[in-house]
């Protein structure tokens, strides 16, 4: 699908949240249950990373990007209206 | 069973004498009264634990529960909370963390644990899925907490197990042990880890591979979406993605009110070029977050030059920083990530911690702790004596087994009176110094249930731009945009009575009341207290959140009302465990020494005005104002006046 070249994959801004798989299951399995996600992360505390697997499953229907708080997931094209706050509005105190 | 939504539906009940494990399973209308997590915990608490109860004996109860909107994509729904009558104050001990344990139990099929008795020898509780097992923890006693995480998860064959976990600092009984909750976070305050090594609990080891179900999709995903743009919306979500807690760092030094060398002095020399939150992009690029999170307070810390170069953690809370950088003022960052990782290994609450080392350097600046008590010097600022103290706290040897069982009953044994212990009610006290400036959060030291401690009121549009007030000790300014305060979520007729927009006051003793049942309403959910959430989530949103994800309908005045229930068990706790209307009361040094230096010194609290505030405070919660008992009214107004409530004003 032409949709699958829209969703930019930046692992290493990832926070490790998981709000993705949590996303997508409640999208398409219609529960939260990150084992039947789409997308998996996988948390190495010790060493910081996270690693981020999609299975051949996805639909690249990028709702995990539309709630992907760091920009590790982006939908390029389509301004996500959950979209952060610019940083720095107000004074840092 | 009934199909369970959002609740995983049952808890486990433990007894660690017998080895039985059997569940619980509450009914709509007792999760609607107590919702989840501290909620439930003060119930199980105040009706279990008999008058008496050693803390560290088999008759308290350790219980865990998760928030009931954990294990969704609600932002910030990561938290937990851990209940005990603690060994510290002999009250209501908890205390509450995020990460990833508490999401994992709910996958498992459980909302909480309830344990009780004490297990014969070291044990360990593995959770997976349906098959809850004890296992024998006898070649892990002694480890400590990051290496139990990492020898759990190789031997049980599964790196995605969570762990909460003691050090050694739990399994000796230091009254400030934590539990820890993966390598990095805790249920720190109050000694719960000392609780759990009584119980002979080395680690519960969960891992959960279920779903939680959604009652009405729709209405719910559009409440998150609410809730998301909410905590976007505060000016203070970008400053905190990107400093976290360390955002306070400047203003303490400015307004001078750090607690620098045991609260001898407000300011530090050289507090900004070497501990501020101006130095944390020199070590930390990248945030960490619990799950569900978007904005990952704290920072993935790689250390990359001097003495402790190498080390990587997710570090810089400011709770460490100004605790033993000010509190001990140990000048550099790195040596105080190096603390935290030793905390986190032994198992230490790092604020409590902080307090005993910095109390043990005050003794040893004055003469009365020496050398041979301790077996080397521990001038302030000396971070491996710092380093060798908390071990010999941890693992009670020396000097240290008398630092271990806290700095009032510490204070007492060393020095003949608890003066020289930044306390109340036996919990350490440890962050802005109130005799710098007063305001609902220093206010919440005396009033909060769990002793002193700073994180359960927080004013939400409280400011640290000014430091006056029209009438002292009852009102603070704040310094927001007006649109800030018309935004937040709480009732129009409660703004009116707590803001003043023409002077931009906040009636502090309402505002406490307020931030207190907010607060225990995030506890009693598993929201995060964290300032973008505290500006924008109230009472609608949770109430809209909660409905829709468990299909229990519950109001904004319901909900809010749910965590002023749950403050008052608590309270009603503490009375029947033996608190007295005087213990809720600051430390001496706050009345009888001013503030040493910087641009607060010479301030010292006032007892009469201190005295009436909180009886304002009392007035506002429907407590009767000399004793601080809630009232009869009260108790029936939150229908707490049933069977089990056998108490007397
Ligand atoms: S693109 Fe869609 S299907 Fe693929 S992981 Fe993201 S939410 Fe799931
Ligand atoms: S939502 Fe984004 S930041 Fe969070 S785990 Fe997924 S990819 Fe990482
Ligand atoms: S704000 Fe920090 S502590 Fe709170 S849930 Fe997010 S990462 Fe965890």
């Amino acid at each position: 699908m032409i949709m699958a070249k829209e969703l930019a994959i930046r692992p290493q801004k990832c926070i490790g949240c998981s709000t993705c798989a949590l996303t997508c299951s409640l999208v398409h399995r219609g529960v939260f249950d990150p084992g039947q996600s789409n997308i998996r992360i996988y948390r190495d505390d010790f060493a910081g990373i996270f690693e981020l697997r999609f299975s051949s499953t996805c639909t690249r229907c990028g709702q995990c990007a539309r709630v992907c708080p760091s920009g590790a997931l982006q939908l390029l094209e389509i301004p996500g209206d959950d979209a952060p706050a610019a940083e720095g509005q107000v004074s840092a105190q | 069973m009934t199909k369970s939504y959002g609740y995983a539906g049952k808890i486990l009940d433990i007894d660690l004498t017998t080895g039985k494990i059997g569940t619980v399973v509450h009914d709509d209308n007792y999760r609607r009264r107590y919702l989840s997590g501290a909620g439930f915990n003060a119930r199980v608490l105040y009706d279990e634990i008999p008058v008496g109860a050693d803390p560290l004996g088999p008759e308290n109860i350790l219980a865990f529960n998760v928030g009931v909107l954990v294990g969704t994509n609600i932002p910030t729904a990561s938290r937990s909370e851990v209940s005990a009558k603690s060994p510290a104050t002999g009250l209501f001990g908890t205390a509450n963390s995020g990460n990833f344990w508490g999401s994992e139990l709910k996958f498992a099929g459980y909302d909480g644990i309830i344990i009780r008795g004490r297990a014969s020898r070291p044990v360990t509780i593995f959770i997976h899925n349906d098959a809850v097992k004890i296992i024998s923890a006898a070649h892990l006693w002694g480890k400590d907490a990051w290496n139990t995480i990492v020898t759990l998860r190789r031997e049980l064959g599964d790196p995605e197990i969570q762990v909460a976990a003691i050090g050694p600092a739990g399994e000796n009984l230091v009254r400030f042990a934590s539990i820890e909750n993966g390598p990095y976070d805790a249920w720190a305050r109050t000694g719960l880890g000392a609780v759990m090594g009584s119980k002979n609990l080395k680690a519960i080891a969960v891992r959960g591979t279920g779903s939680i179900a959604v009652a009405r999709i729709k209405e719910f995903r559009e409440t998150v979406t609410a809730t998301r743009r909410a905590i976007y919306s505060s000016p203070f979500y970008g400053p905190f993605e990107r400093f976290g807690t360390m955002l306070v760092t400047l203003p303490y030094q400015e307004f001078g009110i750090l607690p620098g060398r045991n609260f001898q002095t407000g300011v530090i020399d050289g507090w900004v070029e070497t501990r501020s939150r101006k130095l944390v992009p020199r070590y930390s690029n990248r945030g960490v977050a619990c799950i569900a999170c978007p904005i990952a307070c704290a920072h993935w810390v790689v250390v990359k030059e001097g003495p402790y170069s190498g080390l990587k953690m997710k570090d810089m809370e400011v709770t460490p920083v100004i605790g033993f950088g000010a509190g001990c003022d140990i000048d550099n960052l790195p040596a105080i990530a190096k603390i935290t990782e030793i905390c986190q290994r032994l198992g230490l609450d790092m604020v409590s911690a902080a307090a005993a080392v910095a109390m043990a350097m005050e003794l040893y600046q004055k003469g009365e702790l020496s050398e041979s008590d301790l077996g080397y010097p521990l001038p302030w600022g000396d971070e491996n004596a710092t380093f060798r103290l908390l071990e010999d706290i941890a693992h009670r040897r020396g000097a240290g087994d008398a630092l271990a069982e806290g700095t009032p009953r510490a204070a007492a044994r060393m020095t003949g009176s608890d003066k020289k212990a930044i306390h109340v009610k036996g919990l350490e006290c440890f962050l802005m110094d109130p005799r710098g400036r007063w305001s609902t959060w220093t206010l919440g030291y005396i009033t909060n249930i769990r002793g002193g401690d700073h994180l359960r009121t927080r004013n939400p549009v409280e400011n640290l731009r000014y430091n006056e007030n029209s009438v002292p000790y009852r009102t603070e300014k704040f310094a927001f945009p007006e649109a800030m305060y018309r935004n937040l979520d709480m009732p129009e007729q409660l703004k009116q009575e707590i803001f003043d927009p023409e002077t931009k006051d906040t009636d502090i003793p309402k505002m406490s009341k307020w931030s207190e049942d907010l607060i225990s309403l995030y506890n009693a959910t598993g929201m995060c207290i964290r300032p973008p959430v505290l500006h924008t989530v109230g009472p609608t949103l949770i109430a809209g959140l909660y409905s829709s994800l468990t299909g229990i309908d519950i109001t904004p005045e319901e909900t809010i009302q749910a965590g002023e229930r749950a403050w008052n068990l608590q309270k009603l706790f503490n009375i029947k465990h033996g608190e007295k209307p005087e213990d809720s009361d600051y430390p001496a040094r706050f009345y009888e020494e001013p503030v040493g230096a910087g641009p607060a010194a010479g301030r010292k609290l006032d007892r009469v005005k201190v005295k009436e505030t909180l009886a304002e405070y009392y007035r506002a919660r429907g407590w009767d104002p000399q004793t601080g008992h809630p009232t009869r009214e009260k108790l029936a107004e939150l229908g707490l006046d049933d069977q089990n409530s056998n108490f007397s004003q």
